[in-house]
């Protein structure tokens, strides 16, 4: 999710190539060439200029729909609607050949999905199969303390700073009559899947999301050469 | 001798430039043939280059950026002087197979100056018409385990289904105030 404008001028994109299996933007207003995952430009008169990110999420429409009862949601365009992807479409993608050279020891497959996660310290790659049978995993990335939580349908993934009133929280998925909750062990206060305490010591504090990235692991190394991956303690 | 010699020189010349008059013919429609294969390379290689399915250097990157910028100018002067050329042959009044391969040469120039021109990555993605709107009601066509992109800024929340995403590849929107792009 970009935002179009830059530097005072709304831009209007086109689908214009592909690198690597990411896609390539061409803004009608300069004719530069913008990286789809990064939203950097990198030919043409804007090169090196960066859109600004805006957090999404991607997860189901129940969930969606259930966090956001007011939303709008696109309609499908009934002129392009047949060429619209399986239904199935995940188990095709994942089918699909990759072209980027491997490295020599790769830790994980080229097309094995991870939820993503940088900062200015590192980046990190955490399998999105491990997530869901995981549960929440209490992590640090670099000096910044971090909450990465897989949704129940083991599909989504958000990341919050695990950090509310000054102290740096632990959290447990919790079980009993918080089940489908989080509990942090700090204050005992509880948790729900936005990032908001709805009871306990902490209640009606809010945690910061930070961006995370639905991909595959031959793309996000691409883009994140320097990332690790997180090693489920299963 | 001195005589029979400058005889045999003067027949020499003489097939000297009848064969120059049928080289330079050949040549005459050698150029617009060549200006043709230079079009055709100048929009072949980026669409060859960055092709889905095969890896990508940052220099191919850059050709590929450089030709396509500068194809639709390029190819449509080449296409001029090709057509310029063929003109000029054909007063010429050459035969039937040369006036085949001067209509042929003509053809193939405009159409790669057209090719030139076009995007033909959104002929296969077309870029979403008007952008319509449901309600979570009414949003039959989604099911509930369908993915979405979803964004909320300054209250304002927009869902994009990701199979609708995956095919456009990009919807512009308005969300909150703020001009977005959303991908996929």
């Amino acid at each position: 999710m970009w935002e179009r404008n830059l530097n005072g001028k709304d831009l209007q994109f086109h689908l214009s190539g592909i690198n690597n299996e990411n896609f390539i933007m061409k803004d009608e207003q300069t004719g530069s060439w913008w990286q789809q995952v990064s939203g950097r430009a990198i030919q043409g008169p804007l090169k090196g200029s960066q859109l600004k990110r805006f957090s999404h999420d991607d997860l189901t429409f129940a969930t969606w729909k259930r966090e956001h009862p007011s939303t709008r949601i696109l309609e499908p365009d009934p002129s392009a609607q047949e060429e619209y992807a399986p239904a199935d479409w995940e188990a095709e993608t994942a089918e699909l050949p990759v072209v980027t050279p491997r490295g020599k020891s790769e830790p994980l497959e080229d097309r094995d999905l991870v939820a993503g996660v940088s900062n200015q310290d590192a980046a990190r790659a955490y399998l999105v199969a491990d997530l869901a049978r995981q549960g929440p995993v209490n992590d640090r990335l670099g000096t910044t303390p971090i909450l990465v939580l897989p949704f129940e349908d083991g599909k989504s993934v958000r990341v919050f700073e695990r950090t509310a009133g000054g102290q740096v929280l632990e959290f447990f998925a919790g079980t009993g009559e918080e089940l489908g909750r989080l509990v942090d062990a700090t204050t005992g206060s509880t948790w729900d899947f936005r990032g908001t305490a709805l009871a306990g010591p902490l209640s009606g504090s809010q945690m910061a999301r930070m961006d995370v990235l639905l991909d595959y692991w031959f793309d996000w190394r691409t883009y994140h050469p320097d990332t690790d991956v997180y090693r489920a303690g299963l | 001798m001195g005589r029979i010699r400058s005889g045999a020189e003067a027949s020499e010349n003489t097939t000297d430039s009848e064969e120059t008059k049928v080289a330079g013919r050949r040549r005459g429609v050698l150029i617009p043939c060549l200006l043709f294969a230079a079009s055709l390379l100048a929009v072949g290689i980026p669409v060859w280059l960055i092709q889905p399915f095969r890896h990508q250097t940052p220099r191919d990157l850059e050709v590929s950026y450089f030709l396509r910028r500068w194809s639709p100018v390029g190819v449509s002067i080449l296409a001029g002087f090709t057509l310029f050329w063929v003109f000029r042959l054909w007063r010429g009044s050459p035969g039937l197979l040369r006036r085949r391969t001067l209509v042929l040469a003509s053809a193939l120039s405009l159409f790669t100056a057209w090719f030139a021109h076009q995007n033909h990555f959104e002929w296969k993605f077309r870029p979403p018409g008007k952008t319509e709107f449901s309600t979570p009601a009414e949003a039959s066509f989604l099911k509930d385990e369908d993915r979405v992109l979803g964004v909320e800024i300054n209250g304002e929340a927009a869902a994009y289904p990701i199979r609708a995403l995956a095919y456009h590849h990009l919807v512009h929107d308005r969300v909150g105030g703020v001009e977005l792009v959303a991908t996929y």
